[in-house]
């Protein structure tokens, strides 16, 4: 008998989370923010259900200020898998113009991201969304089970989960519940990298280490994407030799400097960083356990 | 398969085989079979990779390395790092190591030779070396055209600028200090620099090309920073007659 690395583990069970929530639900989803573990899950819903496309259409919650090499990857990939791709931007948040500089990472993140998303569930009668969280990223998601079952109004409550021995998951739902589903949350950011190797998986450019123009913005390298991003008096972007761990709204997430610039140095840095990814994502540092507020109020 | 009595060649591409095989996933026991090496040698070539990427996996040659003689004492290195983090004296757009030395000399009474400040900026990752420019003319490169199409018109229609600089800002990774450096090379290739202890804004970057085109109507081949959207810097080198500015594009290597 020959035994599964440990890679191969991770991807049969993620596999099998995915055809289990095709079988037990009528209309499920998949998030799909542009990031490395988006491109994890996406490849792993095609191997899922190959030959045929997976049976369900991708969803991408926009808003508006990612990076503008995601929104280029979103379109090329969405052309090249041959699935649905739906995009949402919540029209209250285009119509008071909601954005991260005048109205704060918090509101922003609210408004565009976790009610944009309740409102692209509600809209589309989703019951069933697979979401590329990981329990590695952050601790609220490391209590998160696999199988997370959310209110009516989306609401999660981190003291009502099921228990999930021995692999088993209760896909039972009350009437007008959903669930969301994180068929990667055992992998580790070590574990994505790997697989992205071996696969060869596509992946936004951005992961990659190259010059950028950045800002520093209380320790956090932000990249300057466009002209919408507002300078201090003065300021001038440097031209650092920088990349992403994580992916979200460029004013929000914040480069490090690396040297990386293929996926095997990327995999050397991973096995020596000491750091969660999330570490670049201002909207984590909002205030004490926000991720665990944002989760319980609907974000995913 | 006996690992035990390779030359340091061999064992070196058993080592980074067994790294490809750990970053492909297998565990070290299949590792071992199929390179032929010991676990704990596989376990150390591991490590090493994750200390120090592919450079560190082949095993270490034996001697003292370059630049690990006498360093400077620590006050003087703090008198070296006060002096580049001020403006130099008489208009002059950076500090050489020979203005360096001679006003550590007339202000601090220090001794310092050029070549020793220049080791120090060795060991402090100051150095810079000049772009070999001319180098890229004849080139099938993409510096090669860049050169061809952005540079050498320039120098051929400003036959009077008499200054031609290579100029440039980076973040030093410095292990104790936040040091931005602007470097700059004339002609002949001298290194001159200025520090700050935080990213340069544009009123520095001003001064700078200032003090540049007060030697005369000049070239600057300029990289690391998008000058392009500071409005001060914009308006001022639209005010100069003769000085005139070449940005690298971004992501191009240049380097020596």
């Amino acid at each position: 008998m020959t035994s599964l690395t440990h890679l191969q583990r991770l991807e049969a069970e993620s596999i099998q989370i995915m055809r289990e929530v095709v079988a037990e639900t009528e209309n499920p989803v998949m998030l799909y923010s542009v990031g490395k573990d988006s491109a994890v899950m996406l490849h792993l819903a095609r191997k899922a259900f190959a030959p045929a496309p997976p049976p369900f259409p991708l969803l991408h919650v926009d808003t508006r200020w990612k990076f503008r090499a995601m929104y280029e990857f979103r379109d090329h990939m969405a052309e090249d898998i041959g699935m649905d791709l739906l995009v949402h931007i919540n029209p209250e948040g285009i119509e008071k113009d909601i954005n991260p500089f005048t109205h704060g990472s918090a509101i922003h993140t609210d408004v565009m991201k976790t009610e944009g998303l309740k409102q692209a569930l509600d809209k589309y009668g989703f019951d069933a969304a697979f979401g590329g969280a990981r329990r590695d990223e952050e601790k609220s998601r490391a209590k998160e089970r696999i199988f997370s079952f959310r209110t009516a109004q989306h609401r999660w409550d981190p003291k009502n989960q099921r228990p999930e021995l021995w692999k088993l998951y209760n896909t039972r739902k009350h009437a007008k519940e959903s669930i969301r589903v994180f068929p990667i949350s055992n992998w580790t950011e070590l574990d994505i990298w790997q697989y992205i190797y071996l696969q060869n998986i596509p992946i936004v450019p951005l992961y990659y280490s190259a010059e950028r123009p950045v800002v520093e913005r209380d320790g956090a390298l932000i990249m300057v994407d466009d002209e919408r991003m507002p300078l201090e008096p003065g300021e001038v972007p440097m031209m650092r030799k920088v990349r992403f761990r994580t992916l979200g709204c460029y004013p929000l997430t914040g480069a490090i400097e690396s040297e990386a610039d293929t996926l095997p140095a990327i995999i050397q840095e991973m096995l020596l960083t000491k750091t969660s990814e999330r570490q670049g994502r201002v909207i984590d540092n909002d205030s004490a356990a926000s991720m665990e507020k944002k989760k319980q109020e609907g974000y995913f | 398969m006996n690992a035990k009595h390779l030359s340091p060649g061999s064992l070196n591409e058993r080592r980074k085989q067994a790294v490809r095989l750990r970053l492909d996933g297998h565990t070290v026991l299949k590792v071992t079979q199929q390179t032929g090496l010991s676990a704990p040698t596989v376990s150390a070539a591991w490590k090493a990779f994750r200390e120090g990427g592919w450079a560190a996996v082949p095993v270490k040659t034996r001697g003292r390395l370059k630049g690990q003689a006498n360093v400077l004492d620590a006050s003087f290195q703090e008198v070296l790092w006060q002096v580049l983090n001020q403006a130099p004296p008489d208009d002059a757009p950076a500090w050489s190591s020979a203005g360096l030395a001679d006003w550590l000399k007339e202000n601090h009474n220090l001794e310092l030779t050029q070549r020793a400040i220049e080791h120090w900026w060795e060991s402090e990752g100051l150095k810079h070396e000049p772009w070999p420019l001319v180098r890229f003319a004849k080139q099938r490169s993409q510096q090669g055209r860049w050169y061809r199409q952005s540079v050498e018109p320039l120098f051929s229609k400003t036959k009077e600028a008499t200054q031609r600089w290579q100029v440039g800002v980076r973040r030093i990774a410095h292990p104790s200090r936040s040091v931005y450096q602007f470097y700059l090379h004339g002609v002949r290739g001298r290194l001159l620099m200025r520090c700050f202890e935080r990213p340069p804004v544009a009123a520095d970057y001003v001064s700078l090309f200032k003090a540049l085109s007060r030697q005369g109507p000049g070239v600057v081949v300029f990289h690391g920073a998008l000058l392009e959207v500071s409005p001060e810097v914009k308006q001022w080198l639209a005010e100069q007659p003769a000085f005139w500015l070449v940005p690298v594009p971004r992501n191009l290597a240049i380097t020596a």
